[in-house]
């Protein structure tokens, strides 16, 4: 059975791009496009890893993240933050909310997947 | 005479008193603190007020000092005076005796000399007692007596002369034993009174004057010593008054120059001092007003530059993304012509990101918004990340890229994150550049210091443009940059960084002859650097 990957996130363009990678590398995915929906799917769905954007709707990522990391039963899926945010102090922002990676936009696809395949192997 | 003295003493120890008086009560206010006098004049007035209480005050001893004098003068001539009137007296009784000795020299040998003698005598008696002035009041009657006892003295000697003329010397002998003897006892009983009353006078007045001299001598040592303090503390209120505001503007003058315009400064003068600070603390509103507005207006840059990278990033992503995809072939093999279109589309993406990325970088480092993350960093594996960066782009253009690292360097201590994209920056600069050649990334140690430098066989920058190279969007004018493009941000950054490291950057280089870029920063930096 494949692994099933979360994504989190709000452009439909950055979705289809994610949508093609994970595909290509085998792994199925769930996507919701907010925060809120991320803390409900990460429970509903219990995926095997999560790729949360920070700038969302409703609820930013980190609140998400922090939200999720606080259920014992789901804190042990792994959580990369992703975001375009390059001002310092958002990965020690992440990092404070509990991720567990951090990849900034652009990111090079092969790269992430790289990041993914750490996780899920 | 004492009662005399007494009352001038008196009048010379009020004066004083109420002038040490008066300097206290001056004092005391002064010192209550700079209020009742310091508050209300202006400075000109106070050290006028300041330098006229001296003035007084100098005044005022001299004034006591001539008084004293005065009266030491008085005394002493009061002291002559008594001298003059027992001398005076003395000749009385001299006269008296030597007027029974005529009388009775003529008694004894009754001849025309010795009975011209006599009268003679008679003409010169009482010239002593008409000398005598500087009478006391209770005298007056002691000395009326003794010029009644004296004419009747005279007459006696008179009538007695007169009988031994007539030859009638046993009347004249009768005359003498009976009036004249018994009258010269009492003259002298009456002037020896006068003498010890003269001569008690004396000894008393030389007493007063003594004491007189040595209240002088006290009252003025009093005085002086009362001035100096008064002066002493006088001079210190009005440096108090002066010095202490002056301080305090200058702290708050620091304050505001340190950044911070909450604080008022608290200066309770009313003189030209409180004005100033008055002026101070309008100015530092201002200064707040105008500093608020900046940190505002900065803020929003910062925000909207924040959005806009977020919002260019976007796209961007999208665009690296599918492009990375499409030459990962995902989406199957692309035809070769296709490929290298997709490679141009990817390779100018990364352009713009980079451009994107040094605005941002360089507007945070201006809004004072990039905080170096201090930690333990390799000096080694920092230069070799970003020798595995530029590695591609250094063998696109057949540039042999060399790096010269000495071994076993200890743990270094800074951004390491931002240290790497200076050194990038630097060697991105290099191969951009140089179009054929080397180019070498060298470290060495100096004290506690690093000396990072990027070595190239370009074409070298001219002395002119050295300096100008540091600022941002400035490029050596020149047929080269030109064809090479870019923004001119690069070095803009790494210098920013660089002093943020406490550290600085330099160039050595001659056109024609390659460029060296080094910077040196702190092994150790423990803190980031103020930015200036």
């Amino acid at each position: 059975m494949s692994k099933r990957v979360l994504v989190v996130e709000d452009q439909e363009d950055n979705r289809q791009i994610l949508r093609d990678l994970l595909a290509s590398a085998g792994y199925e995915m769930i996507e919701v496009n907010d925060g809120e929906g991320a803390v409900i799917a990460a429970r509903t769905q219990s995926p095997d890893l999560i790729l949360m954007d920070i700038q969302l709707p409703i609820l930013d990522g980190y609140e998400a993240t922090r939200r999720i990391k606080a259920q014992s039963e789901l804190r042990h899926i792994p959580i990369i933050v992703v975001t375009s945010y390059a001002l310092s102090g958002d990965e020690e922002k992440a990092r404070a909310a509990g991720c567990d990676a951090y990849v900034a936009k652009p990111y090079s696809a092969r790269k992430l997947l790289e990041t993914i395949n750490r996780y899920l192997t | 005479m004492n009662l005399e003295a007494d009352s001038t003493t008196s009048f010379l120890g009020q004066r004083p008193l109420a002038a040490i008086s008066r300097a206290s009560r001056d004092g005391t206010s002064v010192k209550d603190g700079l209020v009742g006098f310091g508050s209300r004049p202006s400075l000109r007035t106070k050290l006028l007020m300041a330098f006229l209480v001296i003035e007084v005050l100098l005044v005022s001893v001299g004034v006591i000092g001539f008084l004293s004098l005065r009266e030491a003068d008085k005394q002493t001539n009061q002291v002559l005076a008594l001298q003059q009137k027992i001398e005076a007296y003395r000749q009385v009784q001299h006269d008296t005796l030597r007027q029974l000795h005529g009388v009775s020299t003529a008694l004894a040998f009754p001849n025309e000399t010795t009975l011209a003698s006599a009268l003679r005598q008679i003409n010169q008696f009482g010239y002593g007692l008409d000398r005598v002035s500087f009478v006391e009041k209770d005298e007056l009657a002691l000395l009326d007596q003794l010029r009644e006892e004296y004419a009747r003295f005279i007459a006696v000697v008179s009538d007695v002369v007169d009988l031994i003329r007539k030859g009638r010397a046993a009347d004249a002998k009768q005359s003498e034993l009976a009036e004249l003897g018994p009258l010269a006892d009492k003259l002298e009983r009456l002037t020896n009174q006068l003498v010890n009353r003269a001569e008690a006078d004396m000894v008393a007045g030389i007493d007063a004057s003594r004491q007189t001299y040595a209240k002088s001598q006290i009252l003025v040592a009093a005085v002086a010593l009362a001035s100096l303090i008064l002066t002493l503390v006088l001079g210190h209120a009005i440096s108090r008054s002066v010095i202490d505001p002056v301080h305090i503007i200058h702290q708050g003058l620091n304050r505001i120059a340190g950044g911070d315009f909450t604080q008022r400064i608290d200066v309770p003068n009313r003189d030209e001092l409180g004005a100033l600070a008055a002026h101070v603390n309008s100015t530092c509103e201002e200064l707040q007003q105008l500093y608020q507005s900046l940190e505002e207006a900065s803020r929003h840059k910062s925000q909207f530059l924040a959005n806009m990278s977020h919002e260019l990033r976007t796209p961007l992503n999208a665009i690296l993304g599918f492009s990375e995809l499409l030459l990962d072939g995902i989406y199957g093999d692309l035809p070769k012509k296709m490929q290298s279109a997709v490679e141009r589309i990817q390779r100018n993406g990364r352009h713009l990101l980079g451009l994107i990325n040094d605005v941002l970088d360089l507007s945070k480092i201006e809004a004072g918004q990039l905080r170096l993350s201090l930690a333990d960093y390799s000096v080694e594996e920092l230069v070799s990340g970003v020798y595995t960066s530029v590695e591609s782009l250094a063998a696109e253009k057949n540039l042999s890229l060399r790096i010269a690292v000495p071994p076993g360097l200890p743990p270094a201590r800074g951004d390491e994150r931002r240290l790497a994209q200076a050194l990038f920056n630097l060697v991105g600069n290099a191969i951009k550049f140089t179009d054929a050649g080397e180019v070498w990334i060298e470290v060495e140690t100096k004290g506690d210091s690093y000396i990072f430098s990027v070595r190239d066989t370009g074409p070298g920058v001219d002395e002119a443009d050295q300096t100008k190279i540091f600022q941002e969007f400035q490029q050596v004018d020149n047929s080269i940059t030109k064809t090479k493009g870019g923004a001119g941000l690069g070095l803009a950054i790494v210098k920013r960084i660089v002093e943020m490291h406490a550290g600085r950057i330099w160039i050595e280089s001659r056109i024609g002859h390659g460029a060296t870029f080094s910077f040196l920063v702190p092994a150790r930096l423990e803190q980031q650097a103020m930015q200036t």
